[in-house]
């Protein structure tokens, strides 16, 4: 007969179904109800099964339930099994890497299990089926969780630091550093030092990190990062004449590519050329392919820092609205060259043509024409 | 019963088989219709191949045989008949220097001239003429920059068929918007690949005024083996003709007519990717085709003067009747510039094929152009979709693609 508890469950089981059924046919379904309606089903389904086939733990006098035979020992194991299937379930609808960690749990969840119940039956010894575990398992699992508390380790600090100015990051790495130093000097001169201690010492050492760790997210990372990252400064390219303090930082002014080149641009005395590979001569034209990147190098033979900008016309950027666009390379100084790869998506069939020249320099510049 | 035994009454039993097999293929060696054959060049570069593989072929071949010779020779002689082992021998130093000596002084010699050779056909230093060949899944376009000796003074774009002048060093440049793909035409020179992001460079040269046929030669996708071209030589002065035709402004066609009812529908339709020169639309803008938004590669035929090709869709229809064609390409030298040059008129037109592919393209080229599976490109097509044109669009476009000539 079914118990009360199982009665319960088994309409749990069927509203859950008959609500996804009405979810899924009457209302315009979405991943992320459909994948929660249907976990609730399989969640209820699940601990209905359980409940009918262990008879909700009723037995009548006399009898033996199935699931008070051979009873395994309790383990975390399936609670972190089920977390993982949770989380499989979410990250199918969110992020890939809610995802991965749910396929973590649930691989770790079944090897451990698997090992644990086998290793229970290998003997009516349990403190040598405990060994034999932990032979089999304890190789896996403290290289494992090393890297795990390396990676706690190196993620809180990382945030401590990223939240705190420099001048004080600078202090906490040293002070840090000497204090973890000093302490693993004392504990090398101390054998004798009781276990305990130096666990309490790594327990505080570890819960003040990750403590740390945690404030410092809740502070979030200091001003200049997040203007750095709000104004995008070191994407976002500033093709003036003046010196850029962000894009034109950490300049580099060798190219080691050798092929795949379109046009090689030259700045000399004042005067701006264009070589192009196959034809004799300098040009003040070069053509390049629609929608296709074409590579061009840029030399600066002039005295003095000078950048090249592509003039690519204007886009529309909300109605009646124009702007420009423009790429350009970074400031380089005499004797230097750079790369720039531009796509152009759009033929100069009319208005004004696409055009090369140097912010600073007047009458100075190549018609690039796409066909 | 022996290996030997078994394998030769396999033989027995299919020798009709393997002479037929043999003869068809030694036959088919004698075809004369065969536009892509590397034996037959059509100009200094390929002539330059050709006079290199002809004696390698000759050597490797005679090697072939002697080997051959040698090993079936040793198996029938030496077969397994109960015989007692022969008396094994090891080591025989100057058997072993001649043997090795020999194939290293031929190889070395072969390296020679091979390497001779690709020097000579890497030369671009007196090129003539530049063409920017740029391949995407599954057709060539070809842009000519502007070059004053030969009228170019504004770039050209073009698609299916690569018109040069003869007797001119042409320098391919080339590269691919998608895949990489393989450029060549076995009549003018070997083959080149075109790799996305990289500029490679081939020439070509063709001795005679004709069509010299190619086929992309790196496997590219669905439709690879319909990728083909054509390189199609005038004379210079044909070729200055051309030139000229290409840089003539749009015609709009005239008001009330059916032609101009294509072009209606064409800048409903097609100008989402085709791009046609001095196209306008009613309030007299320029439109700009948006092939970037559409399509994978971010590219789509260029088809001004369209009816001045004869091919289309990557150059694996013909745009004229097989009879037209044949005229043209049967031509001789003198009279073949005039015959291409004169383009597609509405007799000439290859209805079918033109109707067929406006009707349903992908049912004729296969394409990855079913929109329910692109999820991959982010929604964009590659190659071009069916737009569920009605037979009457169908009819004015047509009439309106004539025009474009």
């Amino acid at each position: 007969m079914f118990t009360p508890g199982s009665k319960y469950l088994i309409a749990i089981t069927g509203l859950s179904a008959v609500s996804f059924a009405l979810y899924m046919l009457l209302v315009h379904p979405s991943a992320l109800g459909a994948v929660a309606l249907i976990g609730l089903v399989a969640a209820t389904s699940l601990i209905t099964g359980v409940a009918l086939f262990t008879r909700d733990g009723h037995t009548p006098d006399g009898q033996t339930s199935a699931a008070t035979v051979d009873t395994p020992t309790p383990s975390m194991w399936p609670l972190v099994g089920a977390a993982g299937f949770a989380l499989l379930l979410v990250g199918t609808i969110t992020t890939p890497i809610v995802f991965i960690f749910g396929i973590v749990a649930i691989f770790a969840a079944l090897v451990e299990w698997t090992v644990q119940a086998w290793s229970e039956g290998a003997s009516g010894d349990n403190a040598y089926n405990a060994s034999i575990r932990q032979r089999i398992l304890n190789p896996i699992e403290y290289p494992i969780l090393a890297a795990v508390g390396i990676a706690v380790i190196i993620f809180s600090f990382s945030r401590v630091m990223l939240a705190t100015n420099k001048d004080a990051g600078a202090i906490i790495f040293i002070v840090v550093a000497a204090v973890v130093s000093v302490v693993g000097m004392l504990i090398s001169l101390r054998p004798s030092l009781k276990k305990g201690i130096i666990g309490t010492i790594a327990v505080v050492a570890a819960v003040g990190l990750v403590g740390a760790g945690i404030a410092s997210m809740g502070v979030g990372m200091r001003e200049d990062l997040v203007v750095a990252a709000e104004e995008d400064h070191y994407a976002h390219q500033e093709c003036g004449e003046e010196k850029s303090e962000h894009f034109d930082k950490g300049v580099s002014e060798t190219i080691s590519a050798t092929s795949g080149v379109d046009a090689t641009i030259e700045l000399i005395d004042g005067k701006l050329t264009a070589q192009v590979q196959g034809i004799e001569g300098l040009q003040d034209s070069i053509t390049v392919r629609r929608s296709n990147p074409s590579n061009i190098i840029f030399r600066n033979k002039d005295a003095g820092e000078f950048r090249l900008k592509a003039n690519l016309g204007k886009k529309q950027i909300a109605d009646g609205v124009m702007e420009e666009v423009v790429t350009c390379t970074q400031l380089i100084s005499e004797g230097a060259e750079q790369w720039l790869t531009l796509t152009i998506n759009k033929p100069s069939v009319s208005g004004e043509p696409y055009t090369l020249s140097i912010p600073g320099l007047k009458g100075q510049s190549i018609v690039v024409v796409v066909p | 019963m022996t290996l030997v035994n078994r394998l030769g009454g396999v033989i027995c039993r299919l020798k009709s088989l393997i002479l037929g097999t043999a003869g068809t293929v030694f036959l088919a060696s004698c075809g004369r219709n065969a536009p892509q054959d590397t034996f037959q060049p059509k100009g200094p570069n390929a002539q330059k191949i050709d006079t290199l593989q002809k004696p390698v072929f000759a050597v490797a071949g005679i090697i072939g045989v002697i080997v051959a010779v040698a090993v079936v020779y040793s198996m029938v002689k030496f077969r397994d008949r109960g015989q007692p082992i022969p008396k094994q021998s090891h080591g025989n130093p100057a058997l072993e220097i001649t043997l090795t000596i020999i194939p290293a002084l031929i190889l070395a010699v072969v390296g020679v001239f091979t390497f001779r050779t690709v020097f000579d056909l890497n030369k671009t230093s007196d090129t003539q003429m530049i063409i920017n060949v740029t391949g995407q899944q599954w057709w060539w376009e070809y842009d000519y920059p502007a070059n004053n000796e030969y009228g170019i003074t504004q770039p050209i774009i073009t698609s299916g068929q690569l018109v040069i002048p003869v007797g001119t060093k042409v320098m391919l440049r080339e590269t691919s918007r998608d895949v990489i793909h393989s450029y060549w035409i076995p009549a003018l020179n070997g083959k080149r690949d075109a790799v996305p992001g990289r500029i490679t460079t081939n020439r070509i040269e063709a001795d005679e005024p004709g069509i010299y046929a190619g086929q992309c030669t790196e496997f590219c996708g669905l439709s690879h083996a319909n990728m083909r071209m054509e390189a199609v030589a005038l004379s210079k002065e044909d070729f200055a003709k051309w030139v000229a035709n290409q840089l003539k402004p749009y015609a709009a066609p005239a008001e009330s007519t059916l032609a101009k009812e294509g072009e209606t529908v064409f800048l409903n339709q097609c100008t989402r990717c085709h791009q046609v020169n001095g196209l306008t639309r009613a309030d007299g803008t320029p439109v700009i085709a948006a092939p970037d938004e559409n399509v994978w590669s971010g590219a789509a035929p260029n088809l001004s003067h369209l009816m001045s090709r004869n091919t289309f869709a990557g150059a694996m229809f013909n745009l004229v009747t097989p009879e037209c064609r044949t005229d043209v390409w049967k031509s001789e030298s003198v009279t073949f510039g005039a015959k291409y040059l004169a383009g597609v008129d509405e007799p000439c037109l290859n209805q079918t094929d033109l109707r067929g592919w406006l009707r349903n393209a992908p049912a004729m080229k296969p394409m990855y152009a079913n929109p329910a599976l692109l999820a991959a490109t982010g929604g964009k097509y590659r190659g071009m979709p069916n737009l569920g044109l009605s037979e009457s669009d169908i009819e004015k476009l047509v009439a309106y693609l004539l025009t474009l000539k």
